[in-house]
């Protein structure tokens, strides 16, 4: 290598680190929003019928209007602070209910429109439901929607003869003016969809069913039934469509074949290509549109929450004409959504904030306060209370556990009880733990206000039944309590006298500080109180829901969050073979008092089976309720308009902001010196646990 | 020059050998372990766990998705949508999240290698002194000292009790040198451990002292005749310390609040974002590979005894 090569290398290096530092120092920055709040992480997607956790809700919120919404109704309690919410107008502005509780009528406002312009008719609601239950959107949510007939028929893509179905030919449109029928290939884009043809199934011809030996794994045999079941041939009389797309269901009809395998093996020459035949579920009557602006929907069970439901996102309309535009998941792109709420998107970006900025086009666009609102995903509990020290950030909606005690005592601290629970599953198919009066001894044994009070420490209410005070009409069975000495006895009672013979027991927690603190104080009261011995094991996340979703543990923690105010959101999770139950337990008397429940119409007696199912759930006991939690923010003093709810929901159009109540703030936005003078090192200090290990979303999702 | 090319194409062929084995152990790996993408506390029904397997090509034979998804990156570069994030595209994660990566990394870099140089050359020189004690010892804290407590401390510094940088966040440079300072720190500790034993070293040979001896200013020896040859260990490090500065950001990033892909690595691990996993290594690897290639490179242009194999 000659020098002067070595040289003009050296000069290289200098001047390809010179572009780098300028291009590494080239920021496009952006004025910070008037309001910041700290998210927890990115949201999963902004389609409302994709989104399940709290960072995704705080979101659609503020950006999609339902028919109704959540809003404070009432004082607040004087005790807790907790400010009732009830359903109140929204993209409806009134609604009926007939005197069975079974048929809603909505009427829409007439200055309801999306955010570019295009009117919300109540043709967009019968399409956004149909949407979010089509089986290929894979709404988590879709459940919410089963009270309304042929739902959950239509959602789990069940069909049997006789059903008056619905058939979507295999020519969805392609983006580029093509069909499918055209080029052949699948689109999976589920809307637009496909022409559609509705009639009555008379027949459905399958192959020879595919056997196999025992050597198949339950994997293959799945696999190879579902291939099976692509080939079947369905015949149905197919009925006419008049021009307003009415199906005329009892009129004349031309039989046709139809089959979604592109070459069945029983398939004859006129068999037409399909998607799938799914039950007609929006030509059935569940959901009426007698014009653009009414809306009525006629439920198999009267309901009593509906009108809540109606509040909660996955029921919120979606933009057709911008989703079959631009298809999933391309329309939730910031420059492509469009959406109905106080705010719409802004910018988007990933890891750090999603920007909303105030809708002029929402019908009540003069009450909304704050222009724009940063969503930063902020994830670290240590960072964000930096943040929010600095000023930086508004809303904490996630404080470090570590500091509770400290911040508990701030007045810009909120804690109220919230509608979940914190609980661990017990596995009620293996000894000893399949007897009732063993889970009964454990349960009694263990002292919640310690664990409340030293591990916890928000404030949180020990729980001895399963739902959560504060539910208007509910009155709770007694529940169980501590009781050492009765649990001794029911511990002798179960072949185990203080605890001799009994075998080991394992408890299982996905890894986290928190749940390890616990499962600890809980290991050491039952060695304590009973001479039981557990076990601790802790296993990270992915693996922790396998093994509880396989009944492979013994005891396994978990927490719910209520998903519309009802005790029955904690009630049906342990419905015999439900898909949250895990814990092998079953008992017919509490399946049929919950089906009993659903099927009456009189609020009282309603709420009296749902009750009496609690009763039997508490004498058996197949999990082991430990608290209930507390919804924690911290929310600076200059935002007026926020208050704790019960099921933490804080609309964002109702805050505004007041910088002369907060006159720190308003003079220097960079110091607060009171904070750090307390209590320095442990505040600026992330521990280890929290920089290196994420909480998975999902997790946040269901149960902090 | 022909010795350099064919170098470099050698490089490139093991290159994509490499990138090809780490996908494959990579694939194997994470479909062996339990739990899937769609596992959540809120059981998915099997039903629709179907459709969403449909959807991300997941139902597919093993050998087919194995096979489908490589084609798709080598014919179109494209590393699929993000099955957690379904909002984007993993090319699309990246495109987010490397500048901001790539940023720091290079920040952090260029202050590492200005102070660690500076600090060992001054302490070569004034071999004995104070400073030079005092120098290696700090260099010693640095390399000791994890650069998450690092992190923490220089919030607690500077920006509680001297209020000059903002806590977290990214879009300006005060956002940015914080970060930076705390991630270059170890490796400036290091490479100024490794300037100084160069130095020390160069300072003893003959030509040095034949300089000092011809009466050159003691800058001019230092600069033109001892340092060059006192580099060759620091460049050499130069490929480690690029691995560390982008494995550390993985943490930084959290403590800062700063959008760049070292937190999606972890996420998606955890949560068997398969794509968006697959993404990131390769990523790691490829950018790994580039920039020890670089070095060992650079490492033969300067340094006239190394001949490339």
């Amino acid at each position: 290598m000659p020098p002067e090569l070595r040289r003009l290398f050296a000069i290289l290096a200098v001047v390809v680190m010179g572009i780098a530092v300028v291009w590494a120092t080239r920021f496009d920055s952006m004025p910070p929003a008037d309001f910041s709040i700290q998210n927890g992480t990115d949201p999963k997607t902004l389609d409302p019928h994709r989104a399940t956790g709290q960072p995704e809700s705080r979101i659609l919120f503020g950006i999609f209007s339902g028919l109704l919404q959540m809003l404070p109704d009432g004082d607040p309690d004087p005790e807790t602070g907790l400010q009732p919410m009830s359903a109140q107008p929204a993209v409806a502005k009134s609604y009926e209910v007939s005197d069975d509780k079974l048929t809603y009528t909505f009427h829409l406002r007439d200055d309801a429109v999306w955010s570019d312009g295009v009117p919300i008719t109540s043709a967009d609601f019968v399409w956004s439901w149909t949407r979010m239950l089509h089986p290929a959107t894979a709404c988590e949510y879709n459940f919410q929607l089963f009270s309304v007939p042929f739902a959950e028929q239509f959602s789990s893509g069940i069909v049997n003869v006789g059903d008056r179905c619905e058939v979507e030919l295999f020519d969805r449109p392609n983006p580029d003016g093509t069909t499918e029928a055209d080029t052949g290939e699948l689109n999976i884009q589920n809307f637009p969809r496909g022409t559609m043809l509705y009639g009555t199934l008379r027949e459905i011809r399958k192959p020879s069913e595919p056997e196999f030996d025992d050597s198949v794994s339950e994997e293959d045999r799945e696999d190879a039934m579902v291939k099976w079941q692509e080939k079947w041939v369905y015949v149905l009389d197919i009925a006419n469509v008049s021009d307003d797309g009415e199906v005329d269901w009892d009129g004349p009809t031309t039989t046709q074949t139809f089959t979604a395998h592109a070459n069945s093996p029983i398939a004859e020459p006129d068999t037409r290509r399909i998607h799938n035949v799914l039950v007609a579920f929006s030509k059935l009557g569940g959901v009426e549109t007698p014009d653009d602006r009414t809306l009525v929907v006629n439920l198999k069970d009267p309901l009593p929450y509906f009108p809540s439901l109606t509040a909660y996102y996955p029921l919120f309309p979606v933009p057709r004409h911008t989703i079959e535009k631009h298809g999933m998941p391309m329309w939730t792109k910031a420059e492509n959504i469009v959406s109905n709420g106080a705010y719409v998107v802004g910018l988007r970006r990933l890891r750090d904030r999603v920007r909303l900025v105030k809708n002029p086009r929402w019908f009540a666009a003069d009450e909304v306060a704050i222009e724009t609102i940063d969503a930063l995903s902020t994830e670290g509990q240590n960072t964000a209370l930096n943040m929010y020290e600095t000023g930086q950030i508004d809303w904490v909606t996630d404080p470090p556990t570590a500091l509770m005690e400290t911040l508990k005592k701030r007045d810009d601290f909120y804690a109220a009880p919230m509608l979940s629970v914190y609980f661990f599953r017990m596995n009620t198919t293996r000894k000893p733990l399949d007897d009732p009066r063993v889970r009964r001894a454990l349960a009694m044994a263990i002292d919640r206000q310690q664990i409340v009070d030293q591990v916890a420490k928000a404030g949180q209410v020990p729980a001895y039944a399963l739902v959560p005070p504060g539910i208007a009409g509910y009155e709770p069975p007694p529940g169980f309590k501590p009781d050492i000495e009765e649990a001794k006895r029911l511990l002798a009672e179960a072949g185990f006298p203080g605890g001799r013979g009994m075998p080991k027991v394992t408890v299982l927690y996905n890894t986290s500080e928190g749940h390890r603190a616990i499962a600890e104080v809980i290991q050491q009261q039952l060695q304590n109180n009973l001479n039981v011995k557990l076990e601790l094991q802790n296993m990270e996340w992915g693996s922790f829901l396998d093994k509880t979703n396989q009944l492979d543990y013994d005891i396994a923690r978990a927490g719910w969050i209520a998903d519309y105010a009802d005790p029955n959101t904690f009630l049906d999770l342990w419905l015999t073979d439900g898909p949250q139950n895990s814990t092998g337990w079953s008992n017919a008397e509490f399946d049929r008092l919950l089906k009993a429940a659903a099927a009456e119409s009189d609020m009282a007696t309603r709420m009296k089976y749902l009750s009496d199912a609690e009763a039997i759930w508490i004498e058996e006991m197949p999990v082991i309720p430990l608290y209930f939690y507390v919804g924690i923010n911290m929310v600076k003093p200059r935002i007026k308009g926020f208050f704790p709810s019960p099921q933490d929901l804080h609309p964002l159009h109702l805050m505004s902001i007041d910088d002369s109540a907060d006159p720190k703030v308003a003079t220097d936005r960079q110091v607060t010196p009171r904070v750090v003078a307390s209590n320095p090192p442990d505040l600026a200090v992330p521990s280890q646990r929290t920089s290196v290990s994420i909480k998975p979303i999902a997790e946040r999702a269901s149960a902090k | 020059m022909k010795d350099l090319l064919s170098y470099a194409i050698r490089r490139f062929g093991w290159m994509l050998l490499t990138v090809w084995a780490v996908y494959t152990v990579s694939f194997v790996l994470m479909r062996a372990v339990p739990g899937n993408p769609f596992s959540s506390e809120r059981t998915v029904p099997p039903a629709i766990e179907r459709q969403l397997r449909a959807r991300y090509n997941l139902d597919a034979p093993p050998i087919e998705q194995y096979t489908d998804y490589l084609v798709g990156i080598v014919t179109r570069g494209d590393l699929g949508v993000s099955i957690r994030l379904e909002d984007y595209t993993v090319n699309e994660v990246l495109a987010e999240g490397f500048p901001v990566s790539a940023s720091l990394a290079i920040l952090a870099l260029v202050f590492a290698l200005t102070l660690g140089v500076t600090a060992g050359v001054v302490s070569a020189v004034y071999r004995g002194s104070i400073g030079d004690v005092a120098l290696m010892a700090t260099a010693v804290l640095g390399i000791a000292i994890p650069n998450f407590v690092l992190a923490s401390l220089a919030i607690l510094l500077f920006v509680f009790l001297i209020p000059i940088f903002p806590a977290a966040g990214w879009g300006t440079l005060r956002q940015v040198a914080l970060p930076a300072l705390c991630l270059g720190a170890p490796v400036a500790a290091y490479v100024a451990r490794l300037t100084r034993a160069g130095m020390l070293e160069v300072l003893g040979r003959e030509h040095v002292r034949t300089a000092f001896a011809k009466g050159l200013p003691k800058s001019t020896v230092i600069l033109k005749h001892v340092l060059p040859g006192a580099l060759l260990p620091v460049v050499s490090y130069l490929g480690p310390a690029t691995a560390s500065v982008l494995t550390g950001s993985l943490v930084l990033e959290k403590i800062f609040a700063l959008p760049g892909i070292g937190s999606h690595f972890i996420y998606a691990a955890t949560q068997r974002d398969y794509t968006l996993a697959m993404g990131m290594v390769l990523t790691y690897t490829v950018l790994l590979f580039v920039m020890n290639s670089l070095v060992d490179l650079s490492y033969a242009v300067i340094d006239p005894r190394v001949k490339l194999q």
